[in-house]
């Protein structure tokens, strides 16, 4: 992962081939960007726009955020969670519930501190418990599987499988479609995101933990690092960003509903596989222990940076949900094709 | 027979599996009067006709030690294309192609996961992605329709009362897999690399070819789901069957797989998918709605987890526990040899 240089006098551009050569996957990305960059600026028109770009970066923002989320996870060697959508939607649900009806008390009504406590308390929950049993020793894709079918069960349950309006003056309009500096407070929020998770991860303790587990369970359980406490935490982290996720969609839409993360979100099929497929494309390991969240922040940037283009250039979404499946079958076979051979084969 | 009796009595997740099922379907048949009647088993068998498959594929993935998401997409898949080629071509032309398809599908999947040698969860995420934009794509992103209905009004006439020629194919199939898993080489392979990889690679088994006939033999069953949900009801969407995963899921596991591969069996499957047929078949009486079925079949995968998973660090805590008495044991009989002979 990391490598010690010590001569500093070397030229630069040998010093550009050395870093390119550590960091394969993310070089190829990076080519794939200016491939499509230019593609882009060529053959599509009002690609090259700043509202265009705004455009794409908000988009990215929404699954990037919660894909940032699933990067603690898979860095923690737990594989993804397969119920990020049906957590986004029961948070989602929670929100708009304090903002319509301030559960059930009229002083609460429209409250947004209580709403938005409300929303993360839940996801919190949601995080604990399944990080509690995939922590035990279950698998964490059944584990989460099963976990999507009772969060989902739930959230319709308590909203009746009814959409949650609450009006348009409300406390919750500058996450929802407010602005700072020319850009949306959502994409300014992943931004922020994006580096505090960047560097928890490179310069904290818990975050070389995280990759200590993730790359050696063995290791980590001898040195005194249980992936019990792991995967709770991780998986508290990765909830928490889809219940922000959750509450800055639902702020924006004034409603929620339990199948708003549902199949169709956004134009790529499936949140939860969207979500999984930007931490995939941006070449994190899945089995743990290498990736970072700059790569999977790319990632997102990528895939919604395609996606605008097909949908500039008049695809359906037939065409578009191939190219994003291509997209992930090629990263995870150049992937598995140069960690071949290293210890990512088990 | 007898020695049925014993394999069930030695198994717990199997006699797990046996008295979780009775007991979901003593449970309806007590609250609901019509539950246990010819009509309501003939339903069973039906809705067993396509879950029954769907837990099947996930079984003998499971078996292999890997696990298959892209179930819900290849049926789909197959669906479309099945449903597409029935009007011109005629039912069991477009049968023969589209299983060939989710077949083949399922063995490159096979192929690329023993090739590269990665988990199935990672290259199959990308599949499910990739497949559900290919049957879209084959769709046109509308729903695809039969005009002649004798297709779905045969396979679903009543045969000997209870089964229907969908339902019979389905228990044939279920009956050749499971002599191919149990008696032949190549289904024992799968076991092998699934209970324990590096023993077998070591004592010479190769990866490459129980892992393609497991992921073609789970695609050729998820596509004949596909196939019989498509006929059955004359329509097939890209964006469909989904549920599919969650469901097979639940009827693997309650059926004595385990994740960590190697265990369980096709009688396990059947047990497992009925059981969770029990459980939709009886909240149909209830009226409620899509949801709390979710709900319900959730609430079922998580208590059959917690079982397994509880079973798994007793067994460990428990083998752990007579490790260190053998090695106290040993300690002692050496102390007292070393006295015996300190003494003379």
């Amino acid at each position: 992962m990391t490598t010690i240089t010590q001569d500093n006098k070397t030229p630069f551009s040998s010093k550009f081939l050395q870093f390119y050569k550590d960091r394969t996957l993310l070089a190829i990305l990076l080519s794939l960007f200016a491939v499509m960059f230019v593609y882009g600026i060529f053959f599509t028109d009002n690609y090259l726009t700043i509202t265009n770009f705004k455009a794409i970066i908000r988009d990215a923002a929404l699954y990037g955020i919660m894909a940032i989320g699933l990067t603690f996870v898979t860095l923690s060697g737990n594989f993804f969670l397969l119920s990020l959508k049906e957590t986004a939607s029961i948070c989602g649900v929670t929100f708009a519930m304090g903002m319509a009806t301030g559960f059930g008390s009229p002083d609460l009504v429209g409250n947004f501190l209580v709403s938005l406590l409300a929303a993360l308390s839940v996801g919190v929950l949601s995080g604990v418990i399944q990080g509690y049993f995939v922590g035990m020793g279950g698998n964490p894709i059944v584990v989460t599987l099963g976990g999507a079918g009772i969060l989902y069960g739930i959230g319709a349950w308590w909203s009746d499988n009814l959409v949650i309006n609450f009006k348009r003056p409300h406390d919750a309009e500058w996450l929802g479609t407010g602005s700072f500096l020319g850009l949306p407070s959502i994409t300014l929020a992943f931004i922020l995101i994006a580096i505090a998770a960047e560097l928890v991860l490179r310069h904290t303790n818990f975050g070389r933990k995280v990759y200590l587990v993730g790359a050696n369970k063995a290791a980590g359980r001898a040195t005194g690092h249980e992936n019990f406490s792991m995967a709770i935490i991780v998986f508290t982290i990765c909830s928490v960003c889809c219940a922000f996720v959750a509450v800055a969609f639902v702020a924006q839409m004034d409603s929620a509903q339990s199948n708003y993360f549902s199949a169709e979100f956004g134009s790529s099929g499936d949140m939860t596989i969207l979500v999984i497929a930007t931490v995939m494309v941006g070449g994190n390991s899945i089995m743990g222990g290498y990736g970072s969240t700059l790569r999977t922040s790319l990632g997102a940037i990528f895939i919604a940076m395609v996606d605008n283009m097909m949908v500039l250039q008049g695809f359906n979404s037939g065409p578009r949900i191939v190219g994003v499946g291509l997209m992930i079958v090629f990263s995870i076979i150049v992937f598995g094709l140069f960690a071949k051979g290293s210890r990512a084969q088990e | 027979m007898e020695n049925f009796f014993k394999k069930v009595t030695k198994d717990v997740d199997l006699s797990f599996a046996i008295l979780l099922s009775f007991c979901v379907y003593v449970f309806f048949s007590l609250n609901i009067e019509i539950f246990f009647s010819h009509n309501i088993s003939f339903a069973i068998l039906e809705r067993f006709a396509v879950l029954g498959l769907v837990g099947l594929a996930l079984t003998i993935c499971i078996i292999a030690g890997e696990i298959d998401l892209s179930i819900g997409s290849n049926a789909a898949l197959c669906a479309v294309i099945v449903v597409k080629l029935t009007d011109p071509l005629g039912a069991p032309f477009a049968m023969l192609i589209g299983l060939s398809v989710s077949t083949l599908i399922g063995a490159i999947q096979g192929f690329v996961i023993a090739f590269i040698r990665i988990r199935a969860i990672v290259i199959t995420v990308g599949t499910l992605m990739l497949l559900r934009g290919v049957a879209l794509l084959i769709a046109e992103e509308k729903t695809v329709m039969l005009t002649d209905f004798r297709v779905p009004d045969f396979i679903t006439t009543k045969v000997l009362m209870y089964f229907s020629p969908a339902s019979l194919t389905v228990i044939f199939i279920f009956i050749c897999v499971g002599i191919f898993m149990r008696y032949t080489k190549y289904g024992r392979e799968i076991y092998a690399i699934g209970g324990a990889r590096k023993e077998a690679l070591t004592a010479g088994i190769p990866l490459r070819r129980p892992m393609v006939i497991a992921f073609a033999l789970s695609g050729f069953c998820a596509g004949f789901a596909g196939t019989v949900i498509g006929l059955k009801s004359g329509t097939a969407q890209g964006l469909g069957l989904q549920y599919l995963l969650l469901a097979g899921t639940v009827a693997a596991f309650v059926g004595g797989v385990s994740i960590l591969g190697g265990k369980g069996g096709v009688l396990g499957a059947a047990i497992g998918a009925l059981t969770v047929n029990f459980l939709n078949t009886g909240l149909v009486f209830y009226a409620l709605q899509v949801h709390f079925v979710q709900l319900f079949t959730s609430v079922l995968l998580v208590i059959v987890i917690v079982f397994q998973t509880m079973s798994r660090v007793f067994d460990s805590r428990q083998s752990r526990k007579s490790l260190l008495a053998t090695i106290d044991e040993r300690k002692t009989t050496l102390l007292e040899k070393k006295r015996t002979v300190l003494g003379k």
